[in-house]
């Protein structure tokens, strides 16, 4: 019951949030709210695997491309058609709402399926191999789509709909993203944080000692994989729906990289880390707008900067959670105590 | 019937044969230690048991099954556990949680674990219960909640000993668990050993270098030199063998 009425009251709130900044911020604001969102989103997940598992992989945008286009796909084929259906019985909005949760699912599981055929091969290898083969993945994945007619090609793939001219497919609610984004890292968390998530950590600190104790590492590691990819295709559809077009360009390595940099500076196993370092290095860039190319250097030099001053990342591997909370028993297992 | 029983392995890397032609057995509820220079192939045979690397030739039944060749998480899941001479502890999590880690209830699907319904907090509290248990059995239980890395070395050996009892073992494997250890840091580990034995009905295999630690602890020693067995028996008896005098001195045509 509690928890029933803890969900509400975000909904509501979240509603409330989206009805006054849809007033209060002009689309340009708004759109930057929404990148940082899918941003979190994105670093949250790579996270799992990068900081949690041990696993070093450089090769995330690929994975947040395949949802993006999946879902894309799904709205423009499809879904235009099912909302058109829906929308003669229910209002628009409604209509519109109720398609929502249908093409973050889709992509979300679309880049799961796309996680399990990369992560088997690429995960029997450790370090920097592994890098190297999960970059390699993650850009062969975007020429693929780069070649597939139907979503595009080179031209890119905007939402819209040529059976249904007037609808707009797009979903700029940002209330709705960070529902989105809230609830997926409170299941990466949960996951995480509890006794069983233990073995994603045991992973990362010695896998000889993790097998012998009975953890199934390969396992785990393509688990951890499969749901990271999961949750970075479901940051894709949402990155595809808010900014109405997509285009291969957007899930280039750079890309990968800037996820990676988010996982890092914001410390290695640190969920509210990569989300907090997450939102400061995609909102900066908007912000020093005179920077425009030379964010790639900002982000190097800030590396470096890190690595000599705070080589564990911006919180290390603490989180940002109330000492509350912290205190019931196997509630966050693991975390540091301190 | 024995619990472990071990048949002709041989273990080769290229050209070098770790261990040739070896016959162990290990009936239920004993004591046993494998002993023997460095290089004797000692932690190659614990390796081949817990899955580590496969067996080259021979065979490795425990229970009656073979398990030559498993995986490591498979053959543990059997009952087989272990400790390693150079200290493995997941260095960076908490006393308590490297314990949690390895209970069996751990094991579990992590969709309980996100949708968190009726019961998880029930059983998330009672493998807390069952880690700080086995910490206390080993006299641990006031460092629960610091870093794994923290603790002194003595307490580091413990703790991993108190991991491999959390996945549930018949048969314990411990891997030089006095090395590097003061006389009265050993004489404390030998009890705790001992009182493993006789309080969880334990069988356990322990390495060591020499005969002294285990003199009083083991009912039987096993020597390895070069990859062989050179002698077995009673401690006392193995401590007067020629062949095992002259593994570790070396023999008068060796020195002249």
């Amino acid at each position: 019951m509690k928890a029933v009425a803890a969900l509400l009251a975000t909904v509501a709130l979240l509603v409330a949030l989206d009805a006054w900044l849809s007033r209060a911020l002009n689309p340009y604001y708004l759109t930057i709210l929404a990148r940082i969102g899918v941003a979190a989103l994105a670093a949250a997940s790579l996270q799992l695997v990068n900081g949690f598992t041990g696993q070093f992989s450089i090769g995330h945008a690929g994975f947040m491309a395949v949802g993006a286009y999946v879902s894309a796909a799904l709205s423009v084929y499809l879904g235009a058609g099912w909302i058109a259906a829906l929308a003669g019985a229910l209002p628009l909005p409604l209509a519109r709402s109720l398609y929502f949760p249908a093409p973050l699912v889709a992509g979300g599981l679309a880049a799961a399926a796309a996680g399990l055929v990369v992560g088997i091969p690429a995960l029997r290898l450790r370090g920097d191999y592994l890098a190297i083969a999960t970059l390699g993945f993650g850009e062969i994945i975007r020429i693929a789509i780069l070649n597939v007619d139907a979503v595009g090609g080179a031209r890119g793939f905007s939402i819209a709909s040529p059976a249904h001219p007037g609808l707009d497919l797009r979903y700029e609610s940002v209330g709705a993203i960070y529902g989105v984004a809230l609830l997926s890292l409170l299941v990466i968390a949960r996951l995480v944080y509890a006794t069983g998530g233990l073995a994603f950590r045991a992973v990362r600190e010695d896998e000889t000692a993790a097998e012998s104790i009975g953890v199934a590492t390969t396992r785990v590691k393509v688990e951890a994989f499969v749901v990271s990819s999961f949750f970075a295709g479901v940051a894709g559809a949402l990155f595809a729906h808010s900014e109405g077009y997509v285009h291969t360009n957007s899930f280039s390595f750079l890309r990968s990289f800037e996820i990676v940099v988010f996982v890092v500076l914001g410390g290695l196993g640190s969920l509210s880390g990569a989300v907090l370092a997450a939102a400061a290095l995609t909102a900066a860039p908007e912000l020093l707008r005179g920077l425009g190319e030379w964010r790639m250097i900002l982000y190097s030099v800030l590396l470096i900067v890190m690595m000599l001053v705070r080589p564990e990342g911006l919180l290390g591997r603490r989180e940002l959670v109330p000492a509350r909370w912290r205190a019931r028993a196997g509630g966050v297992r693991g975390a540091p105590r301190d | 019937m024995a619990l472990l029983e071990i048949e002709a392995l041989t273990v080769r890397f290229g050209g070098l044969t770790a261990v040739s032609s070896l016959d162990f057995a290990v009936e239920a509820g004993a004591l046993v230690a494998l002993i023997g220079p460095n290089g004797a192939g000692k932690t190659t045979a614990f390796n081949v048991v817990t899955g580590v690397y496969p067996p080259t030739r021979g065979s490795v039944r425990f229970d009656g099954r073979e398990i030559g060749g498993e995986r490591p998480h498979r053959i543990c899941a059997r009952g087989v556990a272990r400790t390693f001479q150079n200290i493995r502890l997941f260095r960076s999590l908490s006393v308590l949680d490297n314990v949690a880690t390895a209970l069996v209830g751990a094991r579990r699907s992590g969709l309980r674990d996100v949708l968190r319904g009726p019961g998880w907090r029930r059983h998330e509290e009672s493998l807390d219960a069952q880690a700080r248990a086995l910490l206390a059995r080993l006299g641990l239980e006031r460092f629960a909640d610091a870093p794994a890395d923290a603790l002194p070395y003595g307490e580091q050996r413990r703790l991993e000993i108190a991991r491999a009892l959390a996945t549930g073992p018949r048969l314990l494997l411990l891997d030089e668990p006095a090395a590097g250890m003061n006389p009265a840091e050993k004489e404390e580990l030998a009890e705790h050993v001992g009182r493993l034995r006789d309080q969880l009905g334990l069988t356990i295999v322990l390495i060591d270098h020499d005969v002294g630690f285990v003199m009083n602890l083991a009912d039987r020693v096993s020597v390895l030199d070069h990859g062989e067995k050179i002698a077995e028996g009673a401690p006392e008896a193995v401590r007067r063998d020629r062949r095992v005098i002259e593994a570790y001195l070396g023999t008068d045509e060796a020195a002249a």
